[in-house]
């Protein structure tokens, strides 16, 4: 932490992921292994929303970490950690969505993600729906919404993404995609106004607004 | 009741901005009233908040639990191991030795060649060298005068104060 500037050092003292990354930098045995168990759940999970399949996002996740590992000596804090490394992500993902464009595939169903069939929190959820009607109309539900999601652009789904599944706000999200805020605020308003429009026949309106209407 | 034209692509973009939370303070207020004055905002509102929910229904994609292995064994392959890190470091070691040795035997080439075939300003003197130069120290300060004469019966002949007839004719 010495050797880098005192930005740098700052940052390194506010974020702890950051100082995981300079032991990384520094080879310091099992740091990479810590690195990889915190964030592979986060980044398994967005790679997944975005490409909609299990198989790749989890190959893309991985790719990711190659990544981190084989730039590891350049590493230079200039933000959080976090904020590098769903920039690697997004530049990994948007690359994997525009070949795909080029080379399409056939869409997955929601299935179950892990190859041994449900995993135990997947099961509980089935357990918890007790009608085999409510379960396949959340199943539905559930290939409808992936879908919607689907239906955006490469760059909205990235946004949408971000923000409902990473909690990050417009300036955050605005870093990881190289863009302003504006363009983020814009970018997000009409992903959910397209999403609106998606999954409209699941949108319920009822009190206020449709009284006023009548009125 | 009055009527409200549809809202635009910036008030939907504020409307977002404010389910988000992201305004400030004042445009947040300022929103808040066009909502309570606007039956077609507060419903678009609404419809952008249940669509934003709904996605709360995809169910959170895990790692597989082979994930972390299969990641780390490809780590494992990009890892300098422990052999060709004593390797590495002992090439190190040869190519300074090799620079080392390099630059001493340069200097024992340098002092030995010097030693053995000493330029002329530097050659020192033997004495019979020194006695050689005294004798024809004469001979050496005329050299260029001597050169001038064909031969040194010649120059002895110039010796006869005779040879022009009296010197002392006393011109």
């Amino acid at each position: 932490v010495a050797a880098i500037g005192e930005t740098s050092g700052q940052l390194a003292l506010r974020d702890p992921d950051i100082r995981l990354m300079l032991r990384v930098r520094d080879d310091v045995p099992g740091a990479f292994e810590e690195l990889v168990e915190l964030y592979q759940h986060r980044l398994v999970a967005i790679m997944h929303h975005l490409l909609g399949s299990a198989e790749e996002g989890e190959d893309l996740a991985q790719e990711v970490f190659l990544r981190i590992y084989r730039a590891r000596k350049r590493y230079r804090p200039r933000a959080k950690f976090s904020t590098w490394l769903f920039t690697i992500a997004n530049n990994l993902a948007l690359n994997a969505l525009r070949t795909r464009q080029r080379k399409p595939v056939v869409p997955l169903e929601v299935r179950d993600s892990g190859p041994l069939g449900p995993r135990p929190a997947e099961q509980l959820v089935r357990d918890r729906a007790n009608q085999p009607a409510q379960r396949i109309q959340q199943q539905e539900l559930a290939g409808l919404i992936r879908q919607a999601l689907e239906g955006l652009n490469e760059r909205q789904r990235m946004a949408v993404v971000l923000n409902k599944f990473e909690d990050m706000n417009y300036n955050e999200i605005a870093e990881v995609m190289g863009l302003t805020v504006k363009a983020v605020k814009s970018l997000l308003s009409r992903a959910r106004t397209n999403l609106r429009v998606a999954l409209q026949d699941y949108i319920y309106m009822d009190g206020e607004p449709a009284a006023a209407d009548e009125a | 009741m009055a009527q409200h034209p549809p809202l635009n692509d910036e008030d939907r973009a504020n409307l977002v901005a404010y389910l988000d939370g992201e305004l400030d303070e004042a445009e947040a207020r300022a929103l808040e009233a066009k909502l309570n004055l606007d039956p077609n905002a507060r419903t678009e509102a609404e419809a952008l908040r249940q669509a934003w929910d709904l996605l709360d229904y995809l169910p959170r994609p895990e790692p597989s639990p082979s994930f972390t292995n299969r990641t780390l064994d490809r780590i494992a392959t990009l890892r300098p191991s422990a052999t060709n890190q004593v390797q590495r470091r002992r090439r190190r070691w040869l190519l300074r030795l090799a620079w080392v040795a390099a630059v001493v035997l340069a200097a024992v080439a340098g002092y030995a060649g010097a030693s053995l075939f000493p330029g002329p300003a530097g050659a020192a003197r033997s004495p019979e060298t020194d006695e050689a130069l005294v004798r024809d120290l004469r001979v050496i300060e005329n050299l260029r005068q001597y050169q001038q004469a064909e031969d040194i019966r010649f120059l002895r002949e110039l010796e006869h104060a005779d040879l022009f007839g009296d010197t002392n004719a006393g011109y």
